[in-house]
């Protein structure tokens, strides 16, 4: 009988030297990668850029630009749609002038990692190659449709180091929602998408969503056999599933587990999920990396249509706190996407 | 988006100005000549919930307009969007290990007349069926959409349950996505499991504090 009360001591103590050995890597997990700055330095940074976009404004651009945190406008604000077919919130880039034009792309390219702003950026340019090529009208009222002037920028909660608050940009095929509460950030549900999806500006070819395109396929074609025939659906896929409009749902998860992926093929899968989850700056996306990281055994590959580069595809990412959708419109050159964390769209969890 | 009523004025000039966007703007469409169909279909312990949204490619909004729109007014009224809403929903098929499932109308909502010649705007029906208590074990749920074969782009997914007693085993499709096989299992309602830390840690405590006792006991018998 001596020996029970050790026992129970030994276990106990097992038990918190395990729990300590987990917070530590934990904290390791999140903690940002060599190189990014604190989570607390990014916000405070974001937080004096977006005050210098309101300070450039006179009162009824600010007046524009700011809406309480809990406004439910927020969720129906943003779309692949134009913008003559979903009104966005916020202060409109062509109603700016020049100098608060650049307080506001400051402000993202702040917020953004170098990679995050290069495709926010592309997408936009894009939709002006679109305008150009069509014209550039066909709204309601017969006002433009496209083109670089029709995004629009929102705070939802005043920008703050402490108290959480949402940064909302966006237009037609583009809608960042980037939520920050302290030294917390979460940047789902945001839609990058392209159309054109390869265009070329000055004889440079520009493909906003190419370089997640190409590691997809290069992940499908990494596969030997049997996985790839977990992964494949056996189903057409038409458009996204858990597109705007679907906040809160999750859908059952389908396709490989990434479990049974190598070592190797895991990394592939993790630098596709870095393509959507590092589109933040770096200080927010290494803690979400770790997280996605964390969750990667419970984390499915699924594909949908040839798996030869070029083809028309469709893929999904979907683990518990995530979901990327990547439906090209019926071909290659239009592409919609979304990135959405399930228990954590527009900051639900680090907001409370 | 708004419900189906709207003035005549409104809606006269809001079609002008549709058109005139259909003509300028047709490589912005979005799946020009197809009819998205996208069911999402939640399964809980004593009933089962059917989102569904429609949506006409700018290429046939017109003629899914003019399905809608009996009078040819292009005003959609309620009665005109009931009577579409019941002519989809018996294109669709629920049933339970066999059994045809009744679907009742929650909710519908109609994109406003330029919105569906856009080809953007969506008609959104809520739909569910009451399920009597079904025994313990796995059951298969299968939604069939028959609606539009001609032109229809079909999506359809089992949400993950909310129901802490259902779980989806398996989901199985045609290539076109018209008929989805859900395979779910329901444990027992009335006796869910108890989470196995509860009585492990209930259990080493009594232990732990019997062994304690018995300890004390006997260091307090032998001094």
């Amino acid at each position: 009988m001596r020996s029970l009360p050790r026992l129970s001591l030994t276990l106990g103590v097992f038990g918190m030297a395990i729990a300590g050995v987990a917070t530590v890597v934990a904290q390791r997990a999140g903690a940002p990668a060599t190189g990014a700055a604190p989570p607390a330095d990014a916000t405070a940074k974001i937080v004096a850029a977006a005050q210098a976009v309101s300070a450039a404004l006179d009162d009824a651009g600010r007046q524009k630009l700011q809406f309480a945190f809990d406004n439910p406008v927020k969720g129906p604000g943003w779309s692949n749609l134009p913008v003559s077919m979903v009104a966005r919130n916020g202060i409109k880039l062509g109603d700016l002038t020049p100098a608060q034009r650049t307080a506001v792309m400051t402000l993202m390219s702040t917020a953004l990692s170098p990679n995050g702003y290069r495709k926010v950026t592309e997408i936009m340019k894009g939709d002006e190659t679109l305008k150009t090529n069509q014209g550039g009208r066909g709204g309601r009222g017969g006002g433009p449709m496209f083109g670089e002037d029709l995004y629009f920028l929102a705070f939802f909660g005043a920008p703050s180091t402490t108290t959480p608050w949402m940064l909302q940009f966006g237009g037609h095929h583009l809608a960042i929602n980037l939520t920050l509460a302290g030294s917390n950030s979460s940047m789902t549900p945001s839609l990058p998408a392209a159309q054109p999806a390869t265009y070329t500006i000055e004889g440079r070819q520009i493909r906003p969503l190419g370089r997640e395109t190409d590691k997809a396929f290069e992940l499908i074609n990494a596969l030997d056999e049997k996985l790839r025939s977990q992964a494949i659906l056996s189903y057409r896929v038409a458009d996204l599933v858990l597109g705007p409009g679907q906040d809160g749902r999750v859908i059952q998860p389908e396709g490989l587990r990434a479990s049974a992926l190598t070592a190797a093929q895991q990394a592939l899968l993790l630098d596709i999920i870095r393509e959507w989850a590092g589109i933040v700056t770096d200080a927010f996306a290494e803690p979400r990396m770790a997280e996605i990281k964390a969750n990667l055994p419970q984390t499915y590959f699924a594909w949908s249509g040839p798996t030869s580069p070029g083809s028309v595809a469709y893929f999904r990412v979907q683990g518990p706190t995530l979901v990327i959708e990547y439906a090209p419109q019926g071909n290659v050159d239009h592409i919609h996407t979304i990135y959405r964390d399930p228990t954590n769209d527009y900051g639900k969890k680090i907001a409370k | 988006m708004t419900t189906a009523r709207r003035s005549r004025s409104r809606t006269g000039a809001a079609l002008a100005l549709a058109l005139a966007a259909l003509a300028v703007a047709p490589a912005s469409a979005h799946r020009r000549d197809e009819y998205l169909q996208a069911a999402r279909i939640g399964i809980e312990s004593r009933r089962v919930q059917v989102s569904l949204d429609l949506t006409p490619g700018i290429a046939i909004a017109d003629s899914i307009l003019t399905e809608i729109d009996r009078d040819h007014d292009r005003r959609l009224t309620p009665e005109e969007t009931r009577a579409y809403t019941n002519r989809v929903l018996s294109d669709i098929q629920l049933s339970l290990d066999g059994r045809p499932l009744a679907l009742t109308v929650v909710r519908s909502q109609y994109a406003d007349v330029p919105a569906l010649l856009s080809g953007e705007g969506a008609i959104q029906l809520q739909l569910f069926a009451t399920l009597t208590p079904q025994a313990a074990g796995e059951h298969a749920l299968v939604f069939v959409n028959r609606h539009r074969p001609d032109i229809g782009a079909y999506l359809a997914n089992a949400l993950a349950p909310a129901d802490q007693f259902v779980s989806v085993v398996d989901q199985k499709r045609d290539v076109n996505q018209r008929e989805l096989a859900i395979t779910y299992a329901l444990q027992t309602v009335e006796a869910p499991p108890m989470a196995w830390p509860v009585p492990a840690i209930a259990g080493t405590l009594v232990i732990a504090a019997a062994a304690r006792s018995l300890q004390l006991r006997r260091e307090r018998r032998q001094r």
